[in-house]
């Protein structure tokens, strides 16, 4: 790819502190796009595209790198806020503490709105069934529809499975259905204008922060803020407690619930569905549905977190201690859906669900290439194969750059040396052996 | 005119490394920066063309050849050909064996397939004598 340093005027949300990075190549080895560097001054910086799937931050062992979060919101004026946390949340507090104990620890928390997301994602399941079952058959439908849910993987696709992009359905998401519709609500019953009404998302996930701001399958984002599960989860649990209380915040059944979990988004569906997660898996599948397999599935659940949002890094609970509570609470709310499908087939008659925006198209479409263009391609090309021929091929990052191909990718474009190559420096005639 | 030709070789029966080829031939085309669409389509084929001559032929060749007007795979193998190319090119037919059908393959859409997503397909094969496939793609308006 040569895409890396024209997307300077991207808003970079994760930053390296130089100060802490210790200059190991971890954080450059992850990153699945490619895009980190380990320059001379020894320290890690992002050059290329970021998908904000925190890969980086997970493996860096120094702490070094960090997310700019949006807390541009006001908290004090609570009365003016409509929290909708993600489903996940109520997974963080144990098995025996139920959603609807959840939502009103929020409420003492002395939000003005509290909004269920879970009820939302059941009805989102059966419009993703309407959607299927209306366009599978289409002549060139492309099989499998993925789903727009998680937002590392829309940018995963937009920057490095383009070709994909089609696969996505135009629909809202469930959390910008809820903020969208909350806010309709609250507008028409109060009269306040709508403006004034900010949607607060308490999210597993930094990647939503950066979609509130840079939407991808929306022209603008109806939700206002999101902050992680960890900042505001021990005042949260103070004000959870086990007592009867007849106020229903919490309306959906399991289905709705496991929503959090690797699986939940296509639970109940009638449809040939798989759940994949992980950063790893996610890639490896997505390049399948590239070479037109798995054209036989209708429907694929990706989440870059391992175990889905459960596995967010800003959750507080162990993911698999989640998924177990989760669970529990399944099982206690049953799968029978309780959402009614001809209540959903009138929302979806009327685009309720439909996007304003096809996914990804705009600034990060790629132009056809002119002839001569192509010719420089190929000549590039010839020059990074006769550097690869020279290379050791032992993949080790030392020269700063993630793997032999995209070092000799970087000293082709005049990035680097091929000094850089400790191997060649070190043995000049190591490449002769091979 | 510049072109570039790049070689893989394939073995028969080896499903495990199956398809390795095509994904190298996806990101070489990604690399030089063609249109998602186009590397879309020779990776169907590249896929379709490689599982053919892993499953059906024998040890063989997948040679890439790319120009700024034209992007062509040819693919042979030396395994029992085909014997009646008409036949193959049919939706649903198939010659996969039992096992082949258990790892998900043979659904009979291979070379329908890379008819249906090459700009042109050329096959040079009989009876006993291997297989050659010949598949073009036009690069833009080329």
């Amino acid at each position: 790819m040569t895409e890396t340093s024209d997307n300077t005027d991207l808003v970079r949300y994760v930053q390296i502190d130089e100060s802490l990075c210790n200059g190991c190549v971890l954080c450059m080895k992850a990153c699945p796009t490619k895009a980190i560097r380990v320059r001379k001054d020894r320290v890690a910086h992002i050059e290329g595209v970021c998908i904000d799937c925190w890969e980086c931050v997970r493996v860096c062992p120094m702490g070094a790198i960090k997310a700019i979060t949006s807390d541009t919101l006001d908290l004090a004026e609570k009365d003016n806020i409509i929290v909708s946390p993600s489903t996940v949340l109520y997974s963080q507090f144990g098995q025996d503490t139920l959603p609807n104990d959840v939502l009103l620890g929020l409420k003492r928390m002395g939000f003005g709105y509290i909004h269920d997301q879970s009820y939302t994602s059941e009805i989102f399941n059966l419009a993703i069934e309407l959607y299927i079952k209306e366009n599978r058959e289409k002549p060139n439908a492309p099989l499998p529809f993925i789903s727009p849910v998680c937002p590392v993987v829309v940018s995963l696709i937009t920057y490095r499975f383009p070709s994909l992009l089609g696969h996505i359905p135009p629909l809202v998401t469930p959390r910008e259905i809820v903020a969208r519709e909350g806010k309709g609500r609250l507008a028409g019953k109060h009269g306040t204008k709508a403006k004034d009404i900010k949607v607060l998302h308490i999210t597993p996930c930094p990647s939503k922060m950066i979609c509130i701001k840079e939407p991808v399958l929306l022209e603008h984002s109806y939700l206002d803020v999101a902050i992680g599960i960890n900042s505001i989860y021990e005042e949260l649990k103070n004000n959870i407690r086990d007592v009867e209380d007849d106020i229903v915040l919490h309306h959906s059944s399991g289905i709705g619930l496991s929503w959090g979990m690797s699986g939940g988004e296509i639970s109940g569906m009638e449809l040939k569905c798989l759940a994949i997660s992980g950063l790893e898996e996610t890639i490896h599948y997505l390049e399948k549905i590239e070479m037109g397999l798995l054209g036989d599935i209708d429907y694929i659940e990706f989440r870059t977190c391992t175990e889905g949002c459960l596995g967010g890094p800003y959750t507080v609970a162990d993911k698999y201690q989640a998924k177990h509570n989760l669970q529990k609470l399944i099982h206690m709310f049953g799968v029978e859906t309780r959402v009614k499908y001809s209540y959903v087939k009138k929302l979806y008659d009327r685009g309720w669900f439909i996007t304003d925006k096809s996914p990804g198209y705009g600034k990060r479409e790629l132009p056809q290439l002119t002839p001569s263009e192509i010719s420089k391609g190929i000549d590039r090309q010839h020059s990074i194969e006769e550097i690869l021929r020279l290379l050791p091929r032992k993949e080790c990052g030392a020269c700063g750059c993630p793997d032999c191909a995209t070092f000799a990718e970087d000293v082709v474009d005049g990035r680097t040396s091929l000094q850089s190559c400790m191997f060649l420096t070190l043995y000049p005639d190591f490449s002769k052996r091979f | 005119m510049a072109n570039l030709v790049n070689s893989f070789s394939i073995k028969a029966r080896d499903f495990a490394k199956a398809g390795e080829n095509s994904l190298q031939i996806q990101s070489l085309l990604k690399s030089i920066g063609f249109e998602p669409e186009l590397i879309r389509r020779i990776s169907i084929c590249a896929y379709e063309a490689e599982m053919n001559a892993v499953m059906h032929g024998g040890d063989g060749e997948l040679l890439v050849t790319v120009d700024p007007k034209n992007i062509v795979l040819e693919v042979s193998d030396d395994g029992p050909g085909i014997k009646d190319v008409k036949l193959a090119l049919r939706e649903g037919y198939s010659t996969a064996t039992p096992e082949h059908r258990e790892m998900g393959f043979g659904a009979g859409m291979g070379l329908p397939n890379i008819n249906k997503n090459a700009d042109s397909l050329a096959i040079d094969s009989s009876d006993g004598r291997g297989t050659r496939l010949r598949i073009k793609f036009k690069v833009g308006d080329g």
